[in-house]
């Protein structure tokens, strides 16, 4: 690769991967739990309604049971965003889904657990309920939340440039309305979490299927009232993530409560199902969207109103709805938006974060508009985006800063591998090509909790065995950051990558890390590593200088040792020498903050979608379609995605596949339903997770734009490619059938329904036409 | 999710000793590969104190003599077209298509024509289902896919019953009253609360393939290509004499509470394979068909795909013949 | 034949288990994946649904690719039962193993054991199979990380073809 250097840039098989594939990996409900009790979770049957009553008495008087909680043993509440704490950790007073804890209990086993959960006496006041944003927002719908009137949890209204001159100047506008299902995260691993308390020192141990032990740790602080002193959060390996487990879920909080109220050791995992109901998926959302462009194909002018049903509780809604307007900017010159974003209360299980977050069905809806405009305006799609392409370094209408920009060369490598120029609208019936673009952030520029410490920290260790360890608080949930990690401390070192070990998320050892979401790991805490590895390269460097009998200035290391002209010091003599000057083991610390210019525009909610860095990815999509059965084959996809700088393009390509997999879930089959807010999609089999059957080959291009800000230039490398696969098969799909399909997931029978309406709807045309 | 209910296994080494086992326990059940009645005792559908596993009995693990198939013939052994099933492909066809490998590993046909009858209200967990007050079905007093009926829709899913329908094979059942043969399409009840219809005591022994069969082969639609239970599957058989059809028989699984043979076929026969033909022998499935709301794809898409199916299938017959 | 429900559910049973006798007592009911994680402590078989829907508890029985979630241990009396922990020899990766880390086929790893496990059952019985073959064999495994791209060139690439 053409950036390659020693350790970086080469394709590295994971670090912990040797655990994974020989079953030693230890996750949540692996760990050994010799005697602990078995946790279980009575849930809410009710979709709304007020407790009158939860009798525990006799579930408490069950032989082999040791804890029995409700409502009333936490009356705080807790959540992701400091300014929308709104869930109660076990409900109090009133429920607002089906699936909401009610109460739990602690037991000597499983079956002693059902049965104290069956003694459990319940009474709900039921209340009326709605499902959907429309009901929630009828004049007349009960409010789930007495602070919010109305349902709306929040709405937003953000303009930019001249909107209305944009429309004006416009020779094609296209108004349309698009909506996208609710989709789950459906990580492989269930939740789980293992808690002991230890009521001699008031102490918690807490290990947890977590992407985010720091938050962890505060809402544990919070809820049980504990010094965050007493309190040690451990990350077991994590069976992926993809945004489920990026704030505090109830279960977690409900397991160390158990714990404490036992004097013990809880075990809890949950079902699939539980896991389904526990939720934080990406939100139904419908998608109002007017753009303008050119005759030449120049965007004029974009307004977009998004509403998304979030669920009963907050959550991260209000960074849902902020993304969903933000990121509308950023990819292409957008002269003009109008942003109207609604973010709705439902009582449904809570939705949250998602790959993608925010951005995946705004996108979705984008793209399939200028789908539709090129075709209008007898423009190529490609020549479309070309039209409309950045200029880096820039700052969007928004306040988003853009330092790199490798759009361009991604559309130039998808367009010729597909074939595209000979191929498209000549595959035959039934067959077609489709491509959008899209992108995403490295990292929320501006974190949740403003605390002024710096984003990131890692410290980098060393002592008497040479050996490196990288302390870190960043949780690799199966991305494969703690092998970037290593990679470039190994890199900055000079040391092979089999001196450095990582240790990962142990609030008791590591630095505290923000977690595992919005792509924020390799770009901001590989920044930190590297800041770290040249601290102690430096104090190596003085200790060698000593050794050498060398000014600081004339030493040079490289293939793991130290030189000064003809005299060469080994490692491992340098760090016996560092060792003894500084006093036994050293620890070098790193850190790493985004400067102000790129914490996002003033106005409200402007800290929303600023980034430091975003991926840029472009991709084609190509589709067999069975009329008669509605059945779309997805025969290939090639994506190019300009991350900066691939540190591991094995785990690059990897997440890029990965990506764009999962955005064909969500285009093909994934959704979740309801009845009466009962979920109907609550297992492995409801919800539709591809198999390998249905699953294309991806062909993946690298493109490396060195990001000035980056890691050796990186930036974000798995979340940007899936937004635009919907898009690309929704063209694919138009240009095989002619069907402009504008809801996901486009299944077999609403792609169906679609040929036979457009079919009914011809043999009227042509019986009036007769008649 | 409850623990599983303890229950005993029995493991009768003859016909004989199965028969006798189920009449010493009431309320025991058959269990072949476990892959239906496991993951339903898992959901608590039902806590049997005794399950009589079918798998001991060396009878009906037999492929042949003839073309006979034992009940506990696992579907690998049937999807790896053994040269006794080579003159039925639509069979090893429907086998192959069953979920994923390591349940046609342990699946058999017997617990494959005898699966349960499947609804989104029915395939769930204890409490899921305690929080619909449960269904008509099982424990409750309604039907949320038909509140005003008074039968339960929920959709026989075996893929395995249309090809042998199809086929017109005979099925051999054991019991208190020792065994008998009977055409397979006996077995079945349009009501997806009791769709079998085997008496107290009874178990499939196996089937019979009859000599000669017509081409025969078998299509389903469903979301993905594993994991999934068909939302319609379609066998057909078709003859053809000088380009006409002469002989057709069409089998559908998905769509009711039972797999069933299509009825009125007859006046299908005697013109060939043609768009006009396909359309006549779709209206007659879409009239056949009554898909509810037992899926979470919709019951109307059940009805069109079942119907195209069997218009391509017959089409691709005809062509090869 | 034993006649007599009522009686004491627990009873020994015997198999071989990744190269060692084994005997556990556990009663009829007892299921396959529980025995291997609660009783015998050999937590690399997962579980990632509620029953027979993910692939994740994987195992082989007699070589062939069973779900340890719809397993009766019972059933397993005088069989030869493997699980991911018994592919490894004296610590080293066997070939399907090694293909799936070097070649990125595990992300997260939580479908890892099942997937090779299973993939481990289809070059036992077809050592250079075709991309159909393999997409066939790993058919009723689900990952969620891979979009299985990777898993399928590890398997071609512990089948020497990668
Ligand atoms: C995720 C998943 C997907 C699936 N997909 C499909 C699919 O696509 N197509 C499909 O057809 N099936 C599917 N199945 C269902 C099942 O795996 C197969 O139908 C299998 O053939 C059932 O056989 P078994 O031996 O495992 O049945 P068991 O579970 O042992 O038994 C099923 C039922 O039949 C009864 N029974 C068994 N044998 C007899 C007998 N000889 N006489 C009388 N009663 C008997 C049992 O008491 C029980 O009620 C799927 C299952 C799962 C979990
Ligand atoms: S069709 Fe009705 S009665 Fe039958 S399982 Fe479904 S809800 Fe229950
Ligand atoms: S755990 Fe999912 S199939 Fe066994
Ligand atoms: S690697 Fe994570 S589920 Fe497959």
């Amino acid at each position: 690769m053409r950036n390659a250097r020693a350790v970086v840039g080469q394709p590295t098989p994971l670090i912990d991967g040797i655990e994974k594939v020989t079953g030693q990996a230890v996750y949540t409900a692996d760990l050994p739990a010799e005697g602990a009790l078995v946790g279980r979770i009575l849930r809410s049957k009710e979709a709304h309604g007020r407790i009158r009553r939860i009798d525990i008495e006799a579930a408490r008087a069950l032989p082999g049971v040791r804890a029995v909680i409700t409502g009333a043993d936490c009356p705080l509440t807790y959540g992701v965003l400091p300014i929308a704490m709104n869930e109660p950790v076990l409900a109090r007073e009133v429920v607002r889904y089906r699936g909401e804890p009610l109460a739990a209990v602690a037991a000597d086993d499983a079956v002693t657990a059902a049965a104290a959960l069956a003694l459990i006496a319940v009474e709900i006041d039921p209340l009326p309920a709605c499902f959907t944003a429309a009901a929630a927002r009828a004049p007349d719908a009960v409010a789930l939340h007495a602070d919010k009137p109305g349902n709306l949890e929040r709405e937003v209204h953000h303009r930019f440039g001249d909107v209305e001159a944009g429309f004006a100047a416009a020779d094609f506008i296209r108004e349309h309305v698009y909506s996208c299902a609710e989709v789950a995260h459906a990580q492989m691993e269930p939740h789980a979490a293992l808690a002991s308390f230890d009521p001699e020192r008031g102490q918690l141990l807490m290990q947890s299927t977590s992407q985010v032990p720091y938050y962890l740790h505060l809402m544990l602080a919070r809820c049980l009232d504990l010094d965050p002193a007493a309190i040690r959060v451990v990350k077991p390996f994590i069976g992926g993530g993809f945004g489920a487990r990026v704030e505090v879920l109830n279960f977690e909080l409900i397991t160390a409560l158990l714990a404490r109220a036992s004097g013990g050791t809880v075990r809890m995992v949950l079902s699939r199902e539980e896991t389904f109901l526990t939720h934080r998926g990406r939100p139904e959302t419908e998608i109002r969207l007017k753009l303008g462009i050119t005759a030449a194909g120049r965007l004029t002018a974009c307004a977009a109103e998004v509403v998304q049903r979030g669920g009963a509780y907050a959550g991260y809604g209000i960074v849902t709805i902020l993304y969903a307007g933000a990121l509308l900017q950023g990819l292409y010159d957008l002269p003009a938006l109008r942003y109207d974003g609604y973010r709705v209360y439902a009582n449904l299980p809570p939705c949250g974060a998602m790959r993608g977050h925010g951005a995946v069905d705004v996108r979705f809806a984008f793209e399939a508009a200028l789908d539709a405009l090129a075709a209008e305006a007898g423009l190529d799609p490609f020549a479309l985006r070309r039209a409309n392409l950045l200029a880096a370094p820039t700052e969007t209408p928004n306040g988003l800063r853009v330092e790199s920009y490798g759009l361009g060369t991604c559309l130039d490598w998808v367009e010729a591998a597909s074939g595209w120029r000979a191929r498209r609208g000549r595959l035959g019936p039934g067959r077609g090509l489709g491509m959008a673009c899209s992108h995403y952030v490295s990292g929320a520029a501006k974190p949740i909790h403003w605390t002024g410490e710096p984003h990131a920290v890692v410290h980098l260790r060393l002592d008497f065995d040479g050996g490196i360890t990288v302390l870190t608080g960043a949780a690799d949930i199966g991305q494969g950051s703690s092998t970037v990690m290593a990679q470039a401390a190994a890199e900055v070192l000079g040391v092979p990558l089999a001196r450095v070990r990582v240790i990962a998320a142990d609030s008791a050892l590591t630095p505290k890390d923000n977690g595992s979401y919005s792509s924020r790991v390799t770009f901001m805490v590989g920044n930190a590593t590297i800041a770290a590895a040249r601290a102690l390269r430096e104090r190596l460097v003085a200790a060698a200088a000593v050794l050498l009998d060398a000014p600081e200035a004339a030493v040079e290391d490289a293939g793991g040792q130290f030189h000064a002209g003809e005299r060469v010091a080994s490692f491992a003599e340098v760090t016996r020498a560092a060792l003894a000057r500084e006093g036994g083991a050293i620890t070098a610390k790193g850190s790493f903050t985004c400067p102000e210019p790129f914490q996002g525009g003033k106005h409200r909610g402007g800290a929303v979608g600023a980034t430091m860095g975003f991926s840029y990815a472009a991709q084609v999509v190509e589709v067999a379609v069975d009329a008669e059965t509605g059945a779309i084959t997805v025969e290939q996809v090639w994506v190019a995605q300009d991350c900066g700088f691939a540190i591991n393009p094995l785990a690059v390509e990897g997440q890029i596949q990965g990506a764009v997999w999962m955005g064909m879930g969500q285009a093909l089959s994934e959704e979740t339903g309801y009845e009466s807010g009962l979920a109907l999609h609550a297992s492995m089999l409801d919800y539709k997770v591809p198999t390998i059957l249905d699953s294309p080959p991806i062909a993946v291009h690298v493109v490396e734009s060195l990001d000035p800000n980056g890691p050796f230039g990186a930036k974000e490398a798995s979340e940007g490619a899936l937004a635009g696969f919907p898009p690309a098969l929704a063209a694919a799909v138009a240009d095989a059938v002619g069907l402009r399909m504008d809801r996901l997931p486009i299944t077999p029978d609403r792609l169906l329904e679609a040929l036979a309406q457009r079919a009914r709807a011809g043999r009227l045309a042509r019986a009036l036409e007769v008649a | 999710m409850e623990p599983l209910a303890p229950f005993r296994v029995l493991a009768p080494a003859s016909i004989a000793e199965a028969v006798a086992a189920a009449a010493a326990h009431q309320g025991a059940r058959f269990l072949a590969g476990g892959t239906d009645l496991l993951v339903n005792l898992r959901h608590g559908i039902g806590a049997p104190g005794v399950l009589i596993d079918l798998r001991s009995i060396p009878e009906l693990r037999r492929l042949g003599p003839d073309r006979g198939i034992g009940a506990a013939v696992t579907l690998a052994e049937i999807a790896a077209a053994p040269p006794m099933l080579a003159a039925y492909p639509a069979l090893i066809a429907a086998a192959a298509s069953v979920a994923g490998p390591a349940h046609r590993a342990a699946g058999t046909l017997g617990g494959n024509l005898c699966l349960d009858t499947r609804c989104i209200f029915y395939n769930r967990g204890e409490w899921w289902r305690s929080a619909t007050a449960f269904c008509l079905k099982h424990r409750g007093e309604t039907c949320h896919v038909a509140p005003t009926g008074h039968r339960c829709h929920a959709a026989f899913s075996g893929d395995l019953a249309p090809a042998l329908l199809a086929y017109d094979a005979e099925m051999r059942i054991a019991g208190p009253d020792g065994l008998r043969t009977e055409p397979l399409s006996a077995l079945y009840a349009e009501d997806g609360a009791a769709h079998l219809r085997l008496g107290p005591g009874e178990f499939l022994a196996g089937v019979i393939l009859p000599p000669d069969p017509w081409p025969a082969a078998y299509a389903k639609a469903r979301t993905r290509g594993a994991i999934d239970f068909p939302l319609a599957g379609v066998a057909v058989a078709l003859r053809t004499e000088a380009g006409s059809v002469a002989g057709l028989r069409v089998a559908l699984t998905g769509t009711n509470a039972r797999p069933f043979l299509l009825a009125g076929t007859e006046a299908l026969l005697g013109t060939p394979v043609d768009a006009a033909w396909r359309d006549r022998l779709g209206r007659l499935v879409q009239k056949q068909v009554s898909p509810m709301r037992t899926t979470l794809a919709a019951a109307h898409y059940r009805r069109r795909v079942a119907a195209a199916l069997a218009g391509r299938v017959a089409a691709q017959l005809a062509e090869a013949a | 034949m034993q006649m007599q429900p009522d009686a004491p559910p627990a009873a020994p049973r015997r198999f071989r288990l990744n190269g060692r006798d084994r005997s556990v007592t556990v009663p009829d009911h007892a299921l396959l994946i529980d025995t291997l994680r609660e009783t015998l402590r050999l937590t690399g078989t997962k579980q990632g649904c509620d029953g027979g829907e993910c692939g994740a508890c994987t195992v082989l029985i007699d070589s062939v690719p069973r779900l340890a979630c719809l397993t009766r241990t019972g059933e397993c009396e005088g069989r030869v039962v493997e699980t991911i922990e018994g592919l490894a020899r004296q610590g080293r990766m066997n070939r399907v193993q090694r293909a799936f880390h070097e070649q990125l086929g595990t992300q997260c790893g939580y479908c890892t054991p099942g997937m090779v496990m299973a993939a481990e059952a289809l070059l036992r019985r077809v050592p250079h199979p075709t991309e159909p073959e393999i997409r066939a064999a790993l058919a009723g495994n689900l990952c969620r990380c891979t979009g299985y791209v990777k898993i399928i060139a590890a398997v071609q690439a512990a089948a020497g073809e990668g």
